[in-house]
């Protein structure tokens, strides 16, 4: 199970590390962010569209002040007047103040989206973070003991690997040993939204064309945890063994349901291994989409009920799927398929984001329900989910809450409205 | 009183450049190949190169953002770019005939300038969504209506002699700066341009940059997870 940091011990934070508030700041960002760095006009339009902001009423923790604070950091340790002077220490205190800025973002992208001039937050906020995790000045523990988690268990959460697939792999799904198509489950799935990705299989498995899967003790974190913390040093390894393993087993198509986990392996999978990847990543709502169209798997139960789909920041933002799961809705007999306010690239934020939905728990609760409330309030019977991290936490934050809805995950819908023969 | 402005002039201008210069060094220095992004559209058409454009000049993601502030912002830019070029009869001789022709436009612009600024001020005072500004931000406007209005007090109400600001200004680029006779209001409004300078925001220089990256990026996000 063991995954070597093949990058080097540069980084990240280790115990008794003592904090570094000197240096240089720019080493752990490309060039394109430090114009984006540059280039915030502090409008602060992105505060009208910030959930953070929405839920803590917080300018401090706010896009345009973590810029502002991080250029500061810049100016003083690697400005012009540097030349001149002594470069200074950063006070720790104003350290710590953007750490708990960076961190308490859900990385949403929204404000990225809205900025007026364009800068690529999404990207840009994982990168601050990694200069954060790199000076030692991040403790968040449920984040810094990812990296042992991942090298020890194959996944974020410590579980063993042995429990990855057993308590929701369908009995009578038959994977394949090689195939040119593959499926990962990804660690947040697995673990913690087993519904979803026993959806999943049951509708690939309907769908009759033959898929492959690795073993639990090899399907190990895709990295997205890792790389949105700040922890890249394992990116590399995790990548290249994950990318080797599927190639051996005649990959073409890598299938996924996780927004985070087809973020990573279609934007930053290529820039970790170097190259183009062997294999084509596809999203399930694509994959499943085709098929439909196809006629290779039939919805023939209707559901006469008002649905309404959340999009998922990283699905939506992130990598621009956002038609296909609205046509597989539409395609069910019987549905009206609603929107909230705020949907497709303009979708708010759910509260799960950012990996750091255990440290800012409160937030993550209040995102959560002003989802729930919307989609009550718009009457809605059920809301459809397709991000097991929205899935946790969005169940989560319906308990002990004046409002409820149903929550289900797409697949987990399909799958059980599909043509009898097929199931 | 020329030589104190004279010298000052040269002095934030140097430093001016020297900022921009250690700006650029500094971008250029970081090579982490890791924080690059991978590309899914390698070559860009020439369409979207025309839409870059657009973006930049039409401050087009401003007016998806916010209409009111998008009306206030580019009225500002145009007549600060209006009345700059306007300026240019000050360090040109002679003078090209589209500078002159610009005059009376300039002058329209040389009105519309503080008041865009007196709009983008109100409507971040007035709107409690724009709140949380920070003091450099009131510093720029309330510097740039200050500058607005000092040139238009001397082009109006305090009339300069324009022959003695052209002596000094012209002669600032050959080092020769002409006498200034005691016009007073033209040296405070000079000394407010300075002070801009030297407060400059650098993201006029870098925002134009991300817009055109920011534009490749929402082309190619159908490319992502879509066949080419």
């Amino acid at each position: 199970m063991a995954i070597e940091d093949t990058q080097g011990k540069e980084g990240p934070d280790k115990p008794g590390m003592t904090p570094r508030c000197g240096g240089s700041f720019t080493g752990n960002l490309s060039a394109m962010q430090l114009i984006e760095l540059d280039a915030c006009s502090q409008c602060r339009e992105c505060l009208n569209v910030c959930p953070v902001q929405e839920v803590t009423g917080n300018p401090a923790v706010s896009p345009p002040e973590k810029i502002r604070m991080f250029r500061e950091f810049i100016r003083a340790t690697a400005g012009l007047k540097t030349r001149f002077s002594e470069p200074k220490e950063i006070d720790r205190r104003l350290l710590e103040d953007f750490v708990k800025a960076v961190f308490e973002c859900t990385t949403c992208g929204a404000c990225g989206k809205h900025c007026t001039v364009g800068i690529y937050t999404q990207r840009l906020w994982p990168f601050l973070r990694k200069e954060m995790m790199a000076r030692g000045l991040v403790d968040y523990t449920v984040l810094t003991d990812m990296p042992e988690a991942i090298r020890n268990t194959g996944n974020p959460y410590n579980l063993p690997a042995a429990d990855r697939y057993r308590p929701w792999l369908p009995e009578g799904i038959f994977i394949e040993e090689r195939s040119e198509t593959a499926y990962y489950a990804g660690c947040t799935g697995a673990y913690t939204a087993q519904p979803m990705v026993n959806g999943d299989v049951r509708v690939l498995s309907a769908i009759g064309e033959p898929f492959t899967m690795l073993k639990e003790e090899d399907e190990v974190c895709c990295g997205f945890p890792l790389f949105v913390s700040g922890q890249h040093d394992m990116l590399e390894a995790l990548t290249k063994r994950l990318v080797s393993a599927y190639q051996e087993k005649g990959v073409k198509t890598l299938v996924c349901s996780c927004p985070c986990c087809v973020n990573i392996m279609a934007r930053e999978w290529p820039v970790f291994y170097g190259r183009e990847l062997p294999f084509r990543i596809m999203h399930i709502t694509q994959f499943v989409l085709n098929a439909l169209k196809q006629n290779r798997i039939r919805i023939t139960s209707e559901l006469g009920e008002r649905l309404i789909y959340h999009d998922p920041c990283y699905l939506s933002r992130g990598v621009g799927i956002i038609e296909e799961p609205r046509e597989i809705l539409r395609s069910i007999p019987g549905v009206e398929l609603l929107e909230f306010e705020h949907h497709g690239l303009n979708s708010r934020c759910c509260g799960a984001g950012g990996a750091v939905r255990k440290v800012y728990h409160d937030n993550a609760m209040a995102m959560g329900r002003l989802t729930i409330d919307e989609a009550v309030a718009k009457k809605a019977d059920r809301l459809v989910l397709s991000c097991p991290a929205c899935y946790g936490k969005v169940n989560e934050a319906m308990i002990g809450h004046d409002r409820q809805i149903p929550i289900i995950d797409i697949m987990e819908l399909i799958s059980g409205l599909l043509e009898r023969k097929q199931l | 009183m020329h030589q104190i402005l004279a010298a000052a002039a040269y002095i934030v201008y140097a430093v001016f450049g020297l900022r921009l210069i250690w700006h650029f060094l500094l971008w250029t220095r970081t090579s982490q190949a890791i924080g690059n992004v991978y590309r899914f559209k390698q070559k860009t058409s020439i369409a979207t190169i025309m839409l870059m454009a657009i973006d930049i000049i039409s401050f087009r993601r401003m007016m998806v953002a916010s209409g009111p502030l998008w009306f206030g912002s580019l009225v500002f830019h145009l007549s600060f770019l209006i009345v700059s070029l306007g300026h240019l009869r000050f360090f040109t001789e002679p003078v090209p005939g589209c500078i002159q022709d610009l005059q009376s436009c300039g002058l329209i612009a040389g009105y519309l300038l503080p008041a865009s600024v007196v709009y983008l001020m109100s409507i971040r005072i007035l709107s409690a969504k724009n709140r949380y500004l920070t003091y450099h931000n009131y510093l720029i406007l309330a510097l740039v209506f200050g500058i607005s209005a000092t040139g238009l007090l001397t082009r109006t109400v305090f009339k300069v002699d324009l022959v003695a600001v052209k002596g000094f200004a012209y002669g600032l680029l050959t080092f020769h700066p002409g006498l200034l006779k005691d016009s007073y209001l033209f040296a405070f409004h000079f000394a407010l341009v300075l002070f801009l300078v030297v407060i400059l925001p650098s993201h006029i220089f870098s925002a134009p940059l991300v817009i055109i990256e920011a534009r490749r990026r929402e082309q190619e996000l159908n490319m992502v997870m879509h066949d080419k």
